[in-house]
């Protein structure tokens, strides 16, 4: 190769190097400019704005829908969707969802279940509206004619935008904060609402102002987004998700490292597509590269440690992350006892022997409902009983379904193919210590920093285990013979669904119940109570794996495959949100919500569910507790029996009554003396 | 004696709990009132339904004759009105200056009364004592230069010599023409100088006239 040569070649590359980051600029400013909105929202509300992705989404559509089907001018919608809808919507939701929760000083968990409520319902809202299809032609008010640069590079107008809107969106922040008055008071609002209310702050105001912020960026983060890609209710919310790792990054606090972190992201997701290794690695890069948001968001989610958000964010070192304290006594639901317990498990009885009536495709539906019952029940434990919010169950479910079908397919290495039941019962063994990949993080975190590191988790395996090639070919999932008909293997899933009600109930009672409800209740009072938290927060985490692989494991061997979709971390967000909203310590819950979640799809349209779930998370805020802690009628105690009629006595019975009512007489009058001295 | 805040047959009630039955206290204006009360005697629950933290299940909150029923919390401290709880009276996330400075503009006149605070005042009040934090509360609450000013066992965590600092203060701004209304759990002997002490017993008032009435014995100036 000659001189000449080989200079083309470098500048060559190196000309390709910023082709490829300018690209990745697109990417990485509108990560960016979500990072801003979700730390500004933190920032000035005290919550991660876990709906931002679907705020982003109904902006994105409602702009297509005014330019393309409304035929609009472009720059009147863009105005009126980011500067009148958008706010409007961040203050209807600070109105009807956030205040209430804030107002009774709710948990992490709590808040965190409104905004997934928030996420579903704007989603189902949006395919009500405009169909589940993808859409096109998402109109980019600043498209057109790529700016030339210096060196023959192209830059697009709408990055250039979007750097720019960074820049005015940061200073604009940070003069607000530091300079004005109306900084204080909201960092003021976000430290102590109460107190900031007895300092003369209209805290109501001010985190409306809160989230009209974080809906105007989130809206702006759509429809710069939009334009790349086809529009459709899961795709761009999910997408504007992953970008909470920029936000992570930043610790939820500093706007320059989040914009930072956004920029550096887009451009090295665009620079990982020149890196090809050949042979067993390529699969691995192309995953990393395409996910690359997610792995940044679980390494941010480690990394940054127990200190996100939680600091001074209302969540003192006690605050319970869930309200499960009951508005009628504690019998009521403790261990079933109580009547309104016993009309749950007769309920949730006739609901799950119904189906055993049923035939075809009614009973093959039905199939799921004692296995998503188990996945839920994990829920129960880890959150309900042990107070550690979880949301990547989904995870731990799909890992039971897949480890018993690569044993089932004999492609573990040094394993024989197996039957069905062993190979459940090993990968619902090998998923049990799985569970330490969230139960460790989960020691030292808790509330917003343990929900993003489980979240992450769960994604994590959703993308890097369960999407890959190796896992969705070539498995071979099937029941064995005598359980093939679907009757049989519902009558087994049931039993299943029994045992798994026993242990969850043995975890909930004596010594080790105890336990973990003081963990839950008041982490510092276990630990001086002499409870070995770090510990029981691993069994509860080691449990809940288990339950969910069991679970998962049925839920694909009731569909003879696997399938990667049924165990989407969103889907682990949905589960947990009807967890927490059916009642997160009641174990009846939990399976009353796994039929109704299976039942209400199966019946009407797919997607009604999550309407459901995501209408009742939102109202979480007026529902503390769950509807498990909804106040029962109470039967009235029946009238007191009219008094025994004067029985004949025998002359010693009259004689012992006698001597009661002396001694009786004689106590009265000597405590009504002490009490007069 | 003009009365500046009243509660007429208030009543509070937390849940199924009522914790007020019905009680009629007068607060005098430009005056020092003292609210004596065992634990769960109904101190705290008849400043806060003075301040507006709790509704009022029945009766009236009254301030300079008017109704305080439709007004939320920060619009009577905007009219004037100061209270400083007994728990958690600091923005632990600010600095001390920034909590003085929410309060008002009385910052300086803060910082002379209680010089203690001036080497505090760029650190975070959530990494300060108990009783460092106290006094920045109590200082948040007189740096709005309030004219109704709600003060709930202020004493608690300061030292003797700095509570007594600011009994006196508190007993100065009453001849100003401000109104204080302070609860405790036995009248201090540095504010024998109140002009009304009202004993609080199981939610109704069980005594009402001046310190130097003989007072139930538990909450007679310990000696």
């Amino acid at each position: 190769m000659t001189a000449a040569a080989q200079l083309a070649t470098t500048t060559d590359s190196l000309g390709l190097t910023v082709d490829l980051a300018l690209a990745g600029l697109t990417v990485g400013s509108a990560a960016a400019l979500s990072g801003i909105g979700l730390v500004v929202c933190h920032r000035a509300t005290g919550v991660l704005n876990i709906a931002q992705g679907a705020q982003a989404m109904a902006v994105a559509y409602l702009l297509r829908d005014l330019v393309v089907v409304r035929h609009w001018p472009v720059w009147p919608a863009v105005a009126c969707c980011l500067l009148l809808v958008a706010p409007a919507l961040g203050v209807l939701l600070d109105v009807l969802v956030y205040r209430p929760l804030q107002r009774r000083g709710a948990g992490p968990a709590e808040t965190m279940v409104a905004g997934l409520g928030v996420f579903v319902l704007l989603i189902g809202v949006a395919v009500l509206l405009w169909g589940a299809a993808p859409l096109a032609g998402a109109p980019s008010p600043l498209g057109g004619a790529a700016i030339r640069l210096p060196g023959g590079h192209g830059l697009r107008p709408d990055t250039v935008a979007q750097l720019a809107a960074i820049l005015l969106l940061g200073l604009t922040v940070f003069a607000a904060t530091r300079w004005t008055r109306f900084g204080l008071r909201l960092r003021a609002v976000v430290d102590d609402r109460r107190l900031a209310a007895l300092t003369g702050v209209d805290a109501d105001r001010v985190s409306a102002a809160g989230w009209a912020f974080g809906t105007f960026t989130a809206g702006l983060v759509g429809i710069a987004l939009a334009p790349y890609l086809l529009l459709d209710p899961y795709g761009l919310p999910l997408l504007v998700m992953e970008t909470m790792a920029v936000a992570v990054a930043a610790r939820l606090r500093s706007i320059p490292v989040a914009v930072a972190t956004g920029l550096g992201l887009g451009i090295a997701q665009a620079e990982l597509t020149r890196l090809r290794p050949s042979g067993q690695l390529l699969p691995l890069v192309e995953a990393v590269q395409s996910n690359l948001f997610v792995v940044a968001l679980l390494a941010t989610a480690l990394l940054a440690g127990p200190r996100i958000g939680g600091e001074g964010a209302g969540e003192g070192a006690g605050a319970a992350p869930l309200a499960v304290r009951r508005t009628g006594d504690e019998r009521a639901g403790g261990g079933g006892a109580g009547g309104s317990g016993r009309l749950a498990g007769a309920v949730c009885l006739v609901l799950l022997l119904l189906p055993l009536g049923f035939r075809g495709n009614d009973l093959r539906s039905a199939l799921l409902v004692p296995a998503l019952a188990l996945v839920l029940l994990s829920i129960v434990v880890v959150t309900g009983y042990g107070g550690q919010i979880s949301l990547g169950q989904a995870g731990y479910a799909g890992l039971g379904a897949l480890g018993t079908a690569l044993l089932m397919s004999g492609r573990v290495p040094g394993v024989p193919s197996l039957p069905a039941a062993p190979a459940l019962l090993i990968a619902v063994l090998a998923t049990a210590p799985l569970g330490l990949l969230t139960g460790w993080p989960a020691i030292r975190r808790r509330g917003l920093a343990l929900a993003l590191v489980t979240f992450a988790v769960g994604t994590a395996m959703s993308r890097f285990v369960f999407q890959q090639p190796y896992a969705t070919t070539g498995l071979v999932l099937d029941r064995p013979s005598f359980l093939a008909g679907d009757r049989a293997f519902y009558l087994a899933e049931l039993l299943l669904l029994g045992l798994g009600l026993l242990t969850v109930r043995a975890l909930h009672r004596g010594r080790l119940g105890r336990a973990l409800t003081a963990m839950r209740d008041h982490e510092p009072g276990a630990v001086a109570a002499g409870v070995d938290v770090p510990g029981l927060k691993l069994l509860a985490f080691v449990a809940g794996a288990a339950l969910a692989a069991l679970g998962g494991g049925l839920i694909g061997l009731a569909g003879r495959a696997f399938d990667p979709a049924a165990f989407d971390p969103v889907r682990g967000l949905l589960w947990f949100a009807a967890v927490v909203v059916a009642g997160a310590d009641s174990a009846l819950a939990a399976v009353l919500a796994a039929a109704l979640l299976i039942g209400l799809d199966a019946g009407t349209v797919a997607g009604v569910s999550a309407v459901a779930v995501g209408a009742l998370a939102a109202a979480i805020g007026r529902l503390p507790g769950g509807l498990a802690a909804l106040p029962v009628p109470r039967r009235r105690p029946p009238p007191a029996l009219p008094a025994l009629p004067p029985s004949r006595l025998s002359p010693t019975g009259r004689r012992v009554r006698a001597a009661i009512a002396t001694r009786q007489a004689g106590r009265v009058r000597k405590t009504g003396e002490d009490g007069a001295s | 004696m003009p009365v500046e805040a009243a509660l007429r047959s208030a009543r509070v009630r937390y849940g199924p709990l009522e914790a007020l039955h019905g009680v009629d206290l007068a607060f005098p204006s430009a005056a020092v009132t003292v609210l004596l009360g065992r634990n769960g005697a109904g101190r705290t629950s008849a400043l806060h339904a003075l301040a507006g933290v709790v509704p009022l299940s029945g009766g009236q909150a009254l301030w300079r004759g008017r109704d305080l029923g439709g007004l939320s919390v920060h619009q009577r401290v905007r009219r004037g009105l100061a209270l400083v709880p007994a728990e958690r009276g600091v923005f632990g996330s600010l600095t001390v200056a920034e909590n003085l400075g929410l309060g008002g503009p009385g910052h300086d006149e803060v910082i002379e009364l209680f010089p203690e605070l001036a080497p505090l005042l760029p650190r975070r009040a959530g990494t300060l004592s108990g009783g460092q934090q106290q006094l920045v509360a109590v200082g948040r609450a007189l740096a709005a230069c309030p004219a109704l000013l709600l003060l709930d066992e202020p004493e608690r965590g300061l030292a003797p010599a700095v509570a007594a600092r600011l009994h006196a203060h508190l007993l100065a701004a009453a001849t100003d023409g401000r109104t204080v209304v302070l609860a405790a759990q036995s009248l201090p002997r540095t504010l024998a100088g109140a002009a009304v002490v009202h004993v609080l017993h199981r939610g109704e008032v069980a005594f009402s006239g001046e310190p130097g009435e003989p007072l139930p014995k538990r909450f007679a100036t310990p000696r």
